[in-house]
């Protein structure tokens, strides 16, 4: 059989699939849960991959287009989809997952609240639940039902029917609220 | 996917530097792009551009009777500033209905704006406050009306060296009406069938200025300037805000998808407009 392919391509100087160049790989330093992160990745990777691959898998990849909320994070104390953003924007950030809301030896009353209403069933949502519904109770320590609904309309729950994690963090806001009004 | 290289300045002069010769993108919030990347296989550009840390394109201000707000004004900040909400609350009630709260917290008005998306919910608010896109690029500085920026399907007016710094509007003063409505298939996360924004500045009962829009029903979320003629420099009735509403539904050139079909989208162009008309100005509507 004769190669026509090889001798075109002698004939050009030039193969017919250009050789295959990694992406360059850029420094990034942040810290997640307080710990200082020193990494690199090429530019496109998401925040949602490169925390995951560095091992902070409770960061959940849900959609990837920012729609199920499973990813959310705070940066700088603000919640959001890592799935939504690159990983070099978060150069020099601060990054909260739920480990650093609360761990398994010192839980945080919102997690405490998800346990006792039987607000975690596959528990693929939750560590996204908490984030958001910690953020929610920084900014309204007091929500209303209501409030609490809009605090996680951007967190898809496919279990529960978010009946029970409504209520539990409505308990934890209470919790929360009478633990301040003490510390005065 | 090809991979490009990144950049994130610190002001805008080095922003426009960096995008120099080369074919860029211009990234902020990422609610769009990120989803967008995982299908372009020869990747966005050759270099990608963030403004997060740029604070030139920062912060919401009022002089002059001119609102203006920063490139970087995300949905959450027009639901927080006060500005906003005294100047135009209309773009809260608005932001109230983006998305949800954690991409609230990153899409920004000039991002919602230069995707040019049908349905981009922060336009037909901004269309009906007459609000203007400036933009700058190495060669100076522009200012486009945002009906005339909006050329077509993802289509905008900006040049390949250009870059939105800022969206501004006049402000429609202390005691105007408005309206503003997102008809949905969910309370949150949803993509709009029908959005309608209604602002009507009102002296003695007359309607000095109005503006009114719709978004989700054409290429590009339109102005309805018949509508607005036909309110302006009136005492408006039910039939008035009848026929204003009939003016809008002309325009309106829908598509039937996945959400509703075009011929629920036109009628709701009449409905919504109408509802929303007589309601600002408290007309009773006895067949609604």
């Amino acid at each position: 059989m004769k190669m026509a392919t090889t001798s075109k391509s002698k004939r050009t100087g030039k193969s017919s699939t250009p050789a295959y160049v990694p992406p360059k790989k850029l420094p990034i330093s942040f810290s997640v849960n307080g710990q200082e992160v020193n990494t690199e990745a090429p530019a496109h990777t998401s925040l949602l991959y490169l925390l995951r691959d560095l091992g902070f898998t409770e960061v959940k990849n849900g959609c990837e287009a920012g729609d199920c909320g499973a990813c959310t994070i705070l940066l700088d104390g603000l919640a959001m989809n890592a799935c939504c953003a690159l990983g070099v924007q978060a150069e020099g950030r601060e990054i909260t997952t739920v480990k650093g809301i609360g761990t398994v030896d010192n839980l945080h009353p919102i997690q405490v609240k998800f346990i006792e209403h039987g607000a975690i069933q596959c528990g693929f949502c939750t560590p996204g639940m908490i984030v958001a519904a910690k953020e929610l109770l920084d900014l309204t320590p007091n929500p209303s039902r209501h409030e609490i609904k809009a605090g996680i309309a951007g967190n898809l729950c496919r279990c529960t029917g978010y009946v029970k994690i409504i209520d539990a963090i409505e308990a934890a806001a209470e919790e929360l609220s009478s633990k301040k009004g003490k510390g005065k | 996917m090809r991979g490009f290289d990144f950049v994130a300045p610190t002001s805008i002069s080095a922003a426009l530097k960096a995008a120099k010769g080369r074919s860029t993108k211009f990234i902020a919030g990422g609610t769009n792009f990120l989803p967008d990347l995982r299908h372009q296989h020869d990747g966005p550009a050759k270099v990608v551009i963030d403004l997060m840390r740029i604070s030139g394109l920062q912060g919401i201000s009022s002089s002059k009777g001119v609102v203006k707000m920063g490139a970087l004004t995300t949905m959450t900040d027009f639901l927080t500033d006060k500005t906003i909400l005294r100047e135009a609350p209309i773009l809260a009630a608005m932001s109230e209905k983006f998305a949800g709260p954690i991409i609230r917290n990153r899409a920004t008005v000039a991002g919602n704006i230069i995707d040019g998306g049908p349905a981009a919910d922060a336009v037909p608010p901004l269309l009906a406050l007459k609000a203007k896109v400036r933009l700058a690029s190495e060669k100076g500085r522009r200012t486009v009306d945002l009906d005339k920026f909006l050329t077509g399907y993802r289509q905008t007016a900006i040049r390949s060296d250009e870059l939105i710094t800022a969206v501004t509007f006049p402000s429609p003063g202390r005691n105007h009406k408005w309206g503003y409505y997102k008809l949905a298939r969910r309370n949150a996360m949803a993509i709009t069938v029908v959005g309608v924004a209604v602002v009507l500045k009102v002296r003695r009962k007359k309607v000095e200025e109005a503006g009114i829009s719709l978004g989700s029903v054409t290429a590009a979320p339109i102005r309805c300037y018949e509508a607005e003629k036909i309110l302006e420099g009136n005492v408006v009735d039910l039939e008035l805000a009848q026929k204003a509403a009939e003016a809008c539904a002309a325009v309106a050139a829908p598509i039937d998808d996945i959400r509703a079909s075009a011929e629920y989208r036109k009628l709701m162009c009449e409905v919504l407009p109408r509802r929303l008309i007589c309601q600002a100005l408290d007309i009773s509507q006895d067949n609604d």
